[in-house]
């Protein structure tokens, strides 16, 4: 994980956004983001993240509660505050010239100047790999080469803080990867970024810190393990036995599994094999492993695996916020 | 050096927003109608009153037309902006909403500056042109500009409340066509016009408009180029003010 500055560019303080009265887009939204740091927003479709991103990049005004950007409300915020963000919308943007032409006219937009654009736009062109494509016209491109090009376009211009709306729909694995190892390489030197993504694994990978959305709310905030550690109830213990166990120990190993799990669920179960997740994982493993030297049955295998960021917000999206005291009530 | 917003927007929707087929057909379908029209209706007509020739009163009529041309131009930058989003993308810079609406209107205005200056061209050989005082010259293109100012506030303000490409155009279309063939752009209003006509010619801002073209080109200015004057200049205000309310309750989001 990076270094993250302390000083805080973003903030959403009760946060909410209503289409109409009573109808809430997003809600009670609670968070900070600091300098340097990558803050991913998770949440199914519709769950408020565009909305946020919308708000915190002042597309939307707030209709209650508040936020700051760069230290100023988000209702004062203007060109000024703006020049120092970069937005790449989830919706495709595009002007009626080609690749290349997009890229210097968007750098022309943003003020910058005539020999820095088109260095630039190589640079784009290059790591974005749109270098073979730069003369045909952006609605030519496949899907998957259209988001590099809307990525590598916001990338033209000088900014503090970057706003990705799911960047990296449409993209194979190998360009994803080198999309999120250039992000990261940003994020070293100094560009805060805001990323929302359904693909659990790069949030996983790349954001220091993340938020998990539903129906409009935060339902929590914080790094992703610690975000995994607080669901135990999703680690997942594996056990496997020299042997089938005969009726008689299957029967003695369920009402033990039954009196002493917590979050007690089975994923799979063979006579010499058991698969299930607990919330007192260690203390099972103990217990099985107790119950099996008692009854003289070999374990040849026996491990916890921590839960993965998707069963975590498996787990956070269907069951709802942790319990009181956990990271759904910090405030970030 | 950096231009301002603005002018960066302007520049933008010149060279992004249009491709050169459209801007063919916008600019060349009344300098044909001028050429065609013209021609064929001279050997019919044989006058029509201060302006002598009927190629001669419908010169100063297309001109003042080309308000029309330039505000159907901005209205399509602006939808084709909502369509591929770039609208959202732009708010989201260091732009304000204001001068992006102000640099569609600038561009409403250099479109239909652009048009006036190529129908002045076509005319030139059938009809001649006459020389213009710089009072009359300063009319013209105050008329043009509020004209423009005022179709391309109503296009934006209607296209910032529509999803629907298809019905965005369709209103497009039939605003365009009533506008120009219910005013005095082809023919002239007489005592012989039915009176339901006379109201709906009189009650459109474009028959004003060519009006005054006309009286500039006839040097014939009357109290009633000033009124018309006055109240395009309303229009236009009122219309502006409209699109930026409209700009202000814009929602964002998929457009069909």
């Amino acid at each position: 994980m990076r270094t993250t500055g302390t000083e805080i560019i973003a903030e959403a303080r009760d946060l909410g956004y209503a289409y109409r009265p009573g109808q809430f887009a997003v809600r009670h939204l609670d968070f900070q983001l600091r300098r340097g740091e990558v803050f991913g927003l998770l949440g199914r479709n519709g769950a408020g993240k565009t909305t946020t991103v919308r708000l915190l990049t002042t597309l939307l005004p707030p209709t209650e509660g508040g936020g700051r950007l760069f230290g100023k409300e988000l209702t004062a915020c203007g060109r000024a505050e703006r020049a120092r963000i970069g937005v790449v919308l989830q919706s495709e943007s595009l002007d009626f010239v080609s690749v290349e032409q997009n890229l210097r006219l968007y750098a022309f937009l943003w003020g910058v100047d005539r020999e820095t654009a088109k260095s630039r736009a190589e640079e784009m062109l290059e790591l974005f790999e749109l270098g073979p494509m730069r003369e045909r016209k952006p609605w030519a491109l496949s899907g998957g080469e259209r988001r590099r090009f809307q990525v590598a376009r916001e990338l033209m211009h000088d900014m503090e803080l970057l706003f990705l709306d799911e960047p990296t729909v449409g993209l194979d694995a190998l360009t994803r990867s080198r999309i999120l190892d250039y992000l990261a390489t940003r994020a070293r030197a100094g560009l805060s970024i805001v990323f929302t993504t359904h693909i659990l694994h790069e949030a996983d990978r790349l954001c220091d810190r993340i938020g998990v959305m539903s129906d409009g709310r935060l339902r929590t905030v914080g790094p992703p393990a610690e975000i995994k550690r607080a669901y135990r109830g999703a680690r997942t213990v594996e056990a496997e036995f020299e042997r089938a166990l005969n009726p008689v120990e299957a029967q003695e190993l369920d009402a033990l599994l039954a009196h002493d799990g917590d979050g007690f669920s089975w994923i799979e179960r063979r006579a010499d094999l058991l698969l299930f997740q607990a919330a007192n994982a260690e203390s099972l493993v103990a217990s099985l492993a107790r119950w099996a030297g008692a009854r003289g049955v070999e374990m040849t295998r026996i491990a916890v695996r921590e839960a993965t960021l998707e069963e975590a917000f498996v787990h956070i999206v269907s069951e709802g916020p942790a319990p009181e005291g956990t990271l759904a009530r910090r405030r970030a | 050096m950096t231009l301002p917003p603005v002018l960066r927007l302007v520049v933008r929707n010149f060279r992004a927003s249009i491709d050169p087929i459209t801007l063919l057909v916008m600019f060349g379908q009344p300098a044909f109608l001028i050429v065609i029209l013209g021609t064929m209706f001279n050997q019919l007509i044989p006058s029509v009153g201060a302006s002598g020739s009927y190629v001669a009163f419908l010169v100063p009529g297309m001109i003042a037309s080309q308000m029309i041309t330039g505000a159907v131009l901005a209205g399509r930058i602006f939808w084709l902006d909502r369509r591929w989003s770039m609208v959202e993308q732009i708010f989201s810079g260091p732009f304000r909403r204001y001068e992006y609406l102000a640099a569609l209107l600038l561009t409403t205005l250099l479109f239909a500056l652009v048009g006036v200056g190529i129908m002045a061209l076509v005319a030139l050989p059938l009809a001649g042109l006459p020389t213009l005082s710089a009072v009359e010259l300063a009319v013209i293109l105050a008329t043009i500009g509020l004209g423009a100012t005022f179709f391309g506030g109503l296009l934006i303000a209607i296209g910032s409340r529509i999803r629907s490409a298809n019905l965005y155009f369709t209103i497009q279309s039939l605003l365009q066509y009533f506008l120009i063939f219910i005013s005095t752009v082809y023919y002239p209003v007489s005592s012989k016009t039915p009176v339901v006509l006379k109201v709906v010619v009189y009650a459109n801002p474009l028959t004003y408009a060519a009006n005054t073209v006309r009286d500039a080109f006839t040097h014939s200015f009357g109290p009633g180029d000033l009124t018309a004057g006055i109240v395009l200049g309303g229009l236009a205000l009122a219309t502006f003010g409209l699109a930026v309310a409209m700009f202000r309750r814009l929602e964002f989001g998929p457009v069909q």
